[in-house]
């Protein structure tokens, strides 16, 4: 008995500063923030896993896959994953604009996400169409300032396995 | 409820808002006040924020200059982002990545162009805001939980204030004779000097708890994708306003100097504090700063190959509501005129810190024997009327 009241005058001492455990979520996250920071500063590379080179046209480039794992659902705009990209550094002044998709586009006009950033690190975000299957393939379509218009393909497992995982997942579940 | 008592029962009310998380309350009001100043104190630490003149008639550079210069020290830097703090006594800052993807923030002298430094990985001014903005929590899909934990505290301020008023009866007279009786004892002291801080930041706490509140608001808007922006799409150039090139080459763009004069003849008096350059063939320049409102931005969107205006936003373009809810952050932070709006934030946000903790020191001198008291007369009338219905039921 004189345990437990001892116990609760403690309690009655101390309830009020309780609120100072709070401080312990700050120091748990402290970690995590730095290495946000230093991913922040491009240490993470052009993307969190390499795809590789490509060949377009004329012109290479390197791409990545920006994150690795499940899409994100951006609500009325559906899943999105988002690629990066850099140009050669030969090419990069001779290339417009270059976009991504999956499946083969119809027109240049539908190519899919535009590329934007700069020329070592650009960054474009596709939508995953409700159809998509992972035997589908990723389209790259590069425009020149020559007006000439050139594409790749990449494979969806090659591009991005965690992808192709979640779209075994989900589409199994339907 | 006879008067008396009701008073009794908001000052209750007052005393047990902020009691039972003090101590958080404490540590979100220090650490907002010292990311007030936050900016400031990274420039008293480190020399290469400090915008320093060779000499006292050295001219600033133009925008033009200052990316030649960094073109120059930097070959293989791509700047995409560039600064230009309203007060002159900060250094600019560029965003820039490099080849291996890595990027950086550099600190560039305005009036030299030398890069001075970065912004070290242990950035005190984003982490003092992150800290103080979401306890650190990381934002993962759609707003922290941290953000929801520190902005929830707006509501128990506001009723803080409210209450403390109610209580403080006639506080208006506290202006005109101002008491702050030192030799009578602590909890005297820490009474006084609890509604003397309190009357005088009034204005201050209401503008806190306010912003703080909005800042709530935001994340549940947010959070279920509910939009009051009357913004549009972003402004893309279009494909047949881009000069069709005969060599293979990108056509030339125009300058940042040339981009600004241009917007200034649709914007006048647009005083430009930071260049966004364009990410893609199709992203126009966009160059924000301020006319003559000090809380809010206005933008130009220019044409980089022709140096029109393809777009602005301007304080016209916003609704009302608009108005009132972009205003709310720059009122919270302080950070919209200069370092003296900065310092009086610093001085009310210690003044509300310590609103804290003289509220502690009260109960914990009076509070607890003022709760007791209620509680033993609310038994005493329960028994009484217990004793009443027994006698009439008899």
């Amino acid at each position: 008995m004189s345990g437990n009241s001892k116990l609760r005058r403690q309690w009655l001492r101390w309830r009020f500063h309780l609120s100072a455990l709070l401080v312990l979520i700050p120091l748990g996250f402290m970690p995590q923030y730095f290495h946000e920071a230093k991913l922040d500063r491009g240490l993470r590379g052009l993307g969190e896993r390499e795809i590789g080179n490509l060949q377009v046209g004329p012109w290479t480039a390197r791409m990545a896959e920006w994150e690795v794992g499940e899409p994100e659902d951006e609500g009325r705009a559906g899943f999105v994953k988002a690629f990066t990209l850099a140009f050669c550094d030969s090419c990069s002044p001779q290339v417009k604009a270059a976009y991504l998709r999956i499946g083969q586009p119809r027109s240049l006009r539908a190519a899919g996400g535009l590329f934007a950033g700069t020329p070592h690190q650009q960054f474009a975000e596709v939508t995953i169409p409700a159809r998509v299957t992972p035997a589908d393939q990723l389209w790259l379509t590069v425009e020149g300032w020559d007006g000439a218009v050139h594409q790749a393909q990449i494979p969806l497992d090659q591009a991005s396995p965690s992808l192709v995982a979640w779209l075994e997942k989900t589409r199994s579940n339907r | 409820m006879s008067k008396k008592s009701r008073s009794r029962l908001w000052f209750l009310v007052h005393s047990w808002l902020a009691l039972p998380i003090w101590f958080f309350v404490f540590l979100v009001c220090i650490t907002g006040t010292l990311a007030t100043v936050s900016q400031e104190i990274v420039w008293l630490f480190d020399p290469a924020v400090r915008a320093n003149a060779p000499d006292d008639d050295a001219p600033r550079l133009g925008y033009d200059q200052v990316l030649a210069a960094v073109a120059q020290q930097q070959p293989q830097a791509a700047v995409h982002m560039l600064s230009a703090p309203s007060e002159s006594h900060f250094a600019l800052l560029a965003r820039v990545t490099y080849p291996d993807s890595s990027s950086a923030a550099l600190y560039v002298n305005p009036y030299t162009g030398v890069i001075q430094g970065k912004v070290p990985l242990f950035d005190f001014r984003q982490f003092t805001r992150a800290l103080h903005g979401w306890w650190l929590v990381p934002f993962t899909h759609g707003f922290s939980w941290g953000w929801y934990l520190v902005s929830l505290l707006g509501l128990p301020m506001l009723a803080s204030l409210v209450t403390g008023l109610v209580v403080y009866k006639r506080f208006w007279r506290g202006f005109l004779k101002p008491t702050l009786r030192l030799r009578q004892g602590a909890r005297i002291f820490w009474g006084d000097a609890h509604r003397l801080m309190g009357i005088w930041s009034i204005w201050f706490i209401a503008v806190i708890a306010i912003t703080g509140t909005w800042f709530l608001i935001q994340a549940v808007l947010y959070d279920n994708a509910i939009s009051i922006s009357s913004e549009g799409v972003p402004t893309i150039i279009q494909r047949d306003s881009i000069p069709l090139s005969a060599d293979g080459k990108a056509p030339p763009r125009i300058g940042l100097d040339a981009a600004v004069l241009s917007a200034q003849q649709r914007i006048p008096g647009l005083e430009p504090t930071f260049f966004r350059l364009p990410s893609s063939a199709y992203d126009p320049l966009h160059i924000f700063g301020k006319a003559w409102y000090p809380l809010m931005f206005e933008s130009a969107q220019v044409n980089p190959y022709d140096g029109s205006v393809a777009s602005t936003r301007l304080l016209g373009d916003r609704s009302g509501l608009e108005f009132v809810t972009e205003s709310m952050r720059p009122l919270h932070t302080g950070d919209f005129g200069g370092v003296w709006v900065k310092l009086i934030w610093f001085v009310f946000g210690l003044i509300l810190s310590m609103m804290v903790l003289s509220g502690l020191m009260i109960w914990s001198k009076r509070t607890l024997i003022a709760t007791a008291k209620q509680l033993k007369q609310q038994k005493a009338r329960e028994r009484i009327n217990v004793a009443a219905t027994a006698e009439t039921s008899q």
